[in-house]
């Protein structure tokens, strides 16, 4: 068994940096993107706010302009460097997309106890959890489906007076649709993402793991339990 | 008081010459097969003893008060500017496609070599310059007038002043948008303005999907701040009991074990080991 002081190691520098770059430039597209919605029955906010946004970049639609070509180049740089990730580690996004993708018999119970002790402080015992609990694959499905909905939606939107015919225009009107939808949600579950990991006493250790790469034994043991059985196996197995 | 500029046609004038069109596309290098203004005409109805008579009505973008595609445009790419001009900023149009099915004169197209939103703009470059716009300039026989109908001296405001009760303008079915394009008398033909109509992604957007992420967020945020709140007054129990000094981050681990063994989350604690 492992010792309880020792450290597992869980994310390789890769996944770190493609996690921090991912932050950076959602939040970077997010400021530039709610500056670029403009009109009276969508404005998420207020007028003021893409009036705000405009006006450091001189105001009115120039400063809009502005703005554009900013969340375009940023949209870019954030396409690439998940290419460029995929490159360097395609079988860590692999394990990703297998570990969020399968739902075990008592995760959704999880989830469901899991959120009733947060909000309302009752809740019965928690089924066991593996790689990732419930609650962090459902975020990580929602930013999968909805990043590439971002991706695919903001493609079509760069490439729209690039490539793009009148006749196909309608396609770009439903890429807004898509891209604003994808983003909304996805933010929705950002707001918990960002409070159980950074906020949230108990994950301490695995936000601490975002840039480490590893978290002591025993919180793996208490939080994921079943990955930690599975390591431990292995590891016999291996001997 | 603001510039309100607009523009007085008197169609009985207008000999479909064309001249307005082709100085238009001149002075504006509007892209092949695309034209910003235009010459409608009411055939002739030919009957026994009776004066056959035509009518020609020469039109353009109507610079709206209340411009629907304006509300159709989701960047704020077109706006409405000072001087009451409706405007088009190429370098933040998204080429969405939203005005050109709002307007209810067809007067917004894709320009086919930009692939951006595009109109007449009343030649800004001309005005610039102190000529009218090059329709009104070239026009043979001044059925356009064009001027600040705000100004009394204007051209325009004279002529509307002088015609007062006998001006009209082509109005869209379902939804007066306020067109500053005034018709002299009457003119012909009438009735061709269609209903302004957003885009069905358009409405999906703000009639279902805006509502939408609002309520998800709003949710969202609210359970974070219903958890944020029990974590501080959880935090507030343990700070009063131990009055060990401060609770915060200088060794990650050893805080979230104690305060873990302060917390309901114990019984998740032990839970991962009772459980097998």
């Amino acid at each position: 068994m492992t010792p309880a002081n020792a450290e597992i190691k869980r994310h390789a520098p890769s996944d770190i940096r493609i996690h921090w770059f991912n932050a950076a430039c959602w939040l970077l597209l997010l400021v530039t993107g709610l500056g670029l919605i403009k009109n009276e029955k969508l404005n998420p906010l207020g007028a003021w706010l893409p009036d705000a946004l405009r006006g450091l970049f001189g105001g009115g639609s120039a400063g809009g302009a502005v703005l554009l070509t900013i969340h375009e180049i940023i949209g870019v740089a954030w396409l690439l460097g998940f290419a460029a990730y995929l490159a360097v580690n395609g079988g860590g996004a692999r394990f990703f997309l297998a570990e969020i993708f399968s739902v075990r018999p008592g995760d959704l119970s999880w989830l469901a106890r899991k959120m009733a002790r947060m909000t309302v402080g009752v809740g019965k015992e928690l089924p066991p959890q593996g790689y990732y609990n419930m609650g962090q694959k459902a975020f990580a499905q929602a930013s999968v489906a909805g990043g590439a909905a971002i991706a695919v939606s903001g493609i079509i939107l760069l490439l729209s007076d690039k490539l793009f015919p009148a006749s196909l225009a309608w396609l770009v009107g439903w890429a807004v649709t898509l891209h604003y939808l994808a983003v909304g949600l996805v933010f929705a579950g950002l707001l918990v993402h960002i409070y159980m990991a950074a906020i949230s006493p108990e994950e301490k250790p695995g936000f601490r793991s975002m840039f480490t790469g590893s978290v002591p034994a025993d919180y793996a043991r208490h939080h994921h339990y079943l990955w930690v059985k599975g390591l431990e196996e292995e590891g016999q197995g291996g001997k | 008081m603001n510039q309100r500029l607009a523009m007085v046609i008197d169609s009985a004038k207008c000999i479909d010459c064309k001249a307005c069109q082709a100085a238009c596309k001149q002075a504006n290098h509007v892209s092949r097969g695309a034209w910003r203004n235009w010459i409608k005409e009411a055939a002739p109805v030919v009957e026994n003893g009776k004066l056959a008579r035509g009518h020609f009505q020469p039109g353009a973008c109507m610079h709206c008060d209340e411009p629907s595609c304006l509300a159709a445009c989701p960047t704020g790419a077109t706006f409405k500017s000072a001087d009451g001009s409706v405007g088009i900023d190429p370098k933040l149009c998204i080429g969405c496609g939203n005005c050109i099915a709002a307007c209810p004169y067809g007067a917004r197209f894709r320009d086919p070599v930009r692939r951006k939103a595009d109109k007449c703009d009343y030649c800004p470059q001309r005005r610039a310059a102190g000529l009218a716009p090059a329709c009104v300039d070239t026009c043979p026989t001044k059925a356009r007038v064009f001027g600040d109908i705000n100004d009394p001296d204007s051209a325009a405001a004279k002529l509307l002043a002088a015609n007062q009760g006998r001006v009209v303008r082509i109005v869209a079915k379902g939804r007066d948008t306020k067109p500053n394009m005034y018709y002299i008398a009457s003119t012909a033909p009438e009735g061709w303005a269609v209903k302004p109509v957003d885009p069905l992604s358009f409405n999906a957007l703000t009639q279902v999907v805006a509502p939408l992420v609002r309520y998800a967020v709003g949710l969202s945020g609210l359970g974070v701040l219903v958890m944020l709140g029990r974590q501080l007054m959880a935090g507030q129990k343990p700070k009063a009991s131990h009055h060990a000094g401060p609770d915060t981050t200088s060794d990650p681990e050893a805080e979230s074990r104690q305060g873990t063994a302060n917390k309901p989350e114990t019984a998740d604690k032990e839970d991962g080991h009772d459980a097998r």
